[in-house]
């Protein structure tokens, strides 16, 4: 599926779909907010995205889980040989 | 603000060993979707894998000074095996990492390669954003003609005593009587007479209204009904004053609005600017129009359109007198997540200004049957819209949209949504520079139009605010003197706290450039009381 960049387009599309309901929105002031707590020279990139990881995990909304299910077991019904 | 973050140790040195060989290396494997990301892509079809885990999942990072491919995982382990090796790209965003940090890095030498990369890669003319060096004599010309418009002169004018005088206002402050229905017009203009180049332009007599002709052959001059009304205002009488002539030399221009009903304070604003500008002086046939409505007020927007398909954008730059802006909500376009989305539609999100210029700044979709023609894959094509702001006015005067029209249901209707805004505005994050900037992900480089010494900072100056409903309402201005609010409430001037022009339901804000408010507020000299003044004498237009 990545060979065919089939993944890469995928990602373009939940990229889009996360921004419009405001997921990535929420993400950046929950990083906002742990930067301000912990003092903005107290963080590295990855602290945040451990921090940030389990959170956005569970907060992705289900329609959005399903509508890429959906496409990613389409895809592999239409290659699968 | 855009000031580079200093390089860590580690690139520092990485730097002074290796220059700008990795970088350079590095670009060809650069690769940019049309939406704006650049990835580093080595082989077409070879999936890259972590070479100690073989793993693919986590965040990958190719070290510049051997290529190897490590994730988030394993960049320490590499950087233990190999010495020196510290700096890596994480090849899904073309950003650089210090292992030894754990951390981002930014150097603008390397995103200037990023950069040029992707230019080089979009489809030729009219890609949106200019590499070359910034434009600088327009902005000089800007900023000589805000100096001109300067207060040297007021300065006489606060010398000047009047006997009148009864109270340690300042300047300028002076109830307007409503002629019927004319709170529209009375709020708007208590706004522009403390708009401060506006109000230097009509003090300091730059507008010689003894030789103008229009006035000699006894026709109606707008802006000479202008400079009098300004004088009037100014001239330290308290008493309120009837801008008869001035509202009859309006409608003589706005022969349409010419009426006793009530008018919309936004269209009453941008007609007297328009009556400024036709009245004023014969601009030139390019460049820039020099009335002073267009000198204070006048910026400038950019509009990109953005091809979905190859990333072309074309863009296209218009002139504003002020923007318009829709209340941001806090609703999410896709109706159906509602129902499962973050933020359930709710009743407790606060509309704010900057959610409002975030909203005005934001990439929109264009729908499909508004298919934009690409030129470069010559079809239409779905795209991306996106505003910004290219140059900022003097003074900028923001209107929230509040009534709405339905044409179709031949309806209009009021929205009362509050909107909190602030006294102080940055606008650096909505102009073009910000806006163009962060299509690109987290780059420190200097894009082309980046105003450094123009400032971006206003301070809120006059905020008109509306009550009631869209056919019987009312218009009121809150001015900000001298860190002191004053309320223009028709003939009415009364000083209040901030918290209730914050809690107000603002309609118009006006800002203006920091420094020009805090010059103009030097100005506005309070008179102490004469000592010859009847103290009970009482004042209809300040209480």
């Amino acid at each position: 599926m990545i060979e065919s960049g089939e993944k890469e387009r995928l990602k373009e599309l939940l990229r889009e779909r996360l921004i419009e309901c405001g997921w990535r929105d929420e993400m950046k002031s929950l990083c906002r907010a742990y930067t301000r707590k912990k003092g903005r020279n107290n963080v590295t990139v990855d602290d945040l995205v451990h921090v940030i990881t389990p959170k956005g995990r569970a907060s992705v909304p289900d329609p959005v889980k399903a509508e890429l299910l959906q496409r990613i077991r389409s895809f592999l019904a239409s290659t699968a040989t | 603000m855009y000031t580079n973050p200093k390089p860590c140790k580690h690139l520092a040195d990485y730097k002074l060993r290796h220059g700008l060989s990795g970088y350079n290396l590095l670009q060809e494997q650069i690769r940019t979707t049309p939406s704006g990301k650049s990835s580093v892509k080595n082989h077409q079809t070879e999936i890259p894998r972590c070479c100690f885990c073989n793993g693919y999942q986590k965040r990958l990072y190719l070290c510049l000074i051997c290529s190897s491919i490590s994730c988030s995982s394993h960049t320490l382990l590499h950087s233990q095996c190999e010495n020196g090796h510290d700096i890596a790209v994480d090849i899904e965003r073309s950003e650089l990492y210090c292992v030894l940090c754990c951390d981002q890095v930014y150097d603008p030498d390397f995103d200037k390669i990023v950069m040029l990369k992707h230019l080089m890669d979009l489809p030729r003319s009219g890609n949106g954003v200019d590499v070359s060096a910034g434009r600088r004599s327009s902005k000089r010309r800007r900023l000589c003609s805000a100096l001109e418009l300067d207060l040297k002169k007021t300065k006489q004018l606060v010398s000047m005593r009047d006997l009148r005088a009864k109270s340690c206002y300042p300047l300028g402050l002076r109830g307007l009587n409503n002629l019927g229905s004319t709170c529209f017009m009375n709020s708007v203009l208590q706004a522009l007479l403390h708009a401060p180049p506006f109000r230097n332009y009509f003090l300091t007599g730059q507008r010689n209204h003894e030789v103008c002709r229009k006035r000699s052959s006894d026709r109606l001059c707008l802006l000479c009904d202008i400079y009098v009304f300004f004088s009037a205002v100014f001239s330290g009488d308290r008493t309120p004053y009837s801008p008869a002539q001035l509202l009859y030399s309006w409608w003589q221009h706005s022969a349409n609005l010419a009426s006793y009903e009530q008018q919309d304070a936004h269209e009453f604003f941008i007609s007297v600017l328009d009556g400024i500008h036709e009245n004023g002086v014969k601009a030139r046939n390019t460049g820039e129009c020099h009335c002073v409505a267009h000198r204070v007020f006048s910026g400038q927007l950019r509009s990109d359109v953005t091809c979905m398909s190859c990333g072309y954008t074309s863009t296209t730059y218009d002139p504003f007198m002020d923007i318009s802006l829709n209340l941001d909500t806090g609703n999410c376009p896709s109706t159906d997540l509602a129902n499962k989305s973050l933020k359930p539609s709710d009743n407790t999100y606060v509309s704010t200004l900057l959610g409002c210029l975030d909203l005005f700044t934001k990439p929109e979709k264009l729908g499909s049957d508004q298919k934009f023609f690409c030129e470069n894959c010559q079809e239409r094509q779905d795209s991306v819209k996106q505003m910004s702001i290219k140059r900022l006015p003097l003074v900028l005067c923001l209107h929230i949209k509040r009534f709405e029209h339905f044409p179709v249901r031949r309806m209009s209707r009021k929205i009362d949504r509050y909107m909190q805004f602030p006294f102080c505005l940055d606008m650096n994050p909505y102009l073009s520079s910000s806006v163009v900037r962060n299509r690109f992900g987290n780059r420190m480089f200097a894009f082309e139009g980046d105003e450094l010494d123009t400032s971006t900072e206003f301070e809120i100056f006059a905020v008109v605010t509306h009550s009631g409903t869209l056919d019987s309402g009312h218009y009121v201005t809150y001015l900000h003197l001298k860190d002191q609010w004053y309320k223009c409430d028709d003939a009415w001037i009364t000083a209040v706290e901030e918290e209730v022009v914050r809690a107000s339901q603002c309609y118009m804000l006006f800002y203006a450039q920091k420094m020009l408010y805090y010059k103009a507020n030097e100005d506005l000299v309070c008179q102490p009381v004469s000592p010859r003044a009847d103290p009970f004498l009482p004042i209809a237009g300040c209480c």
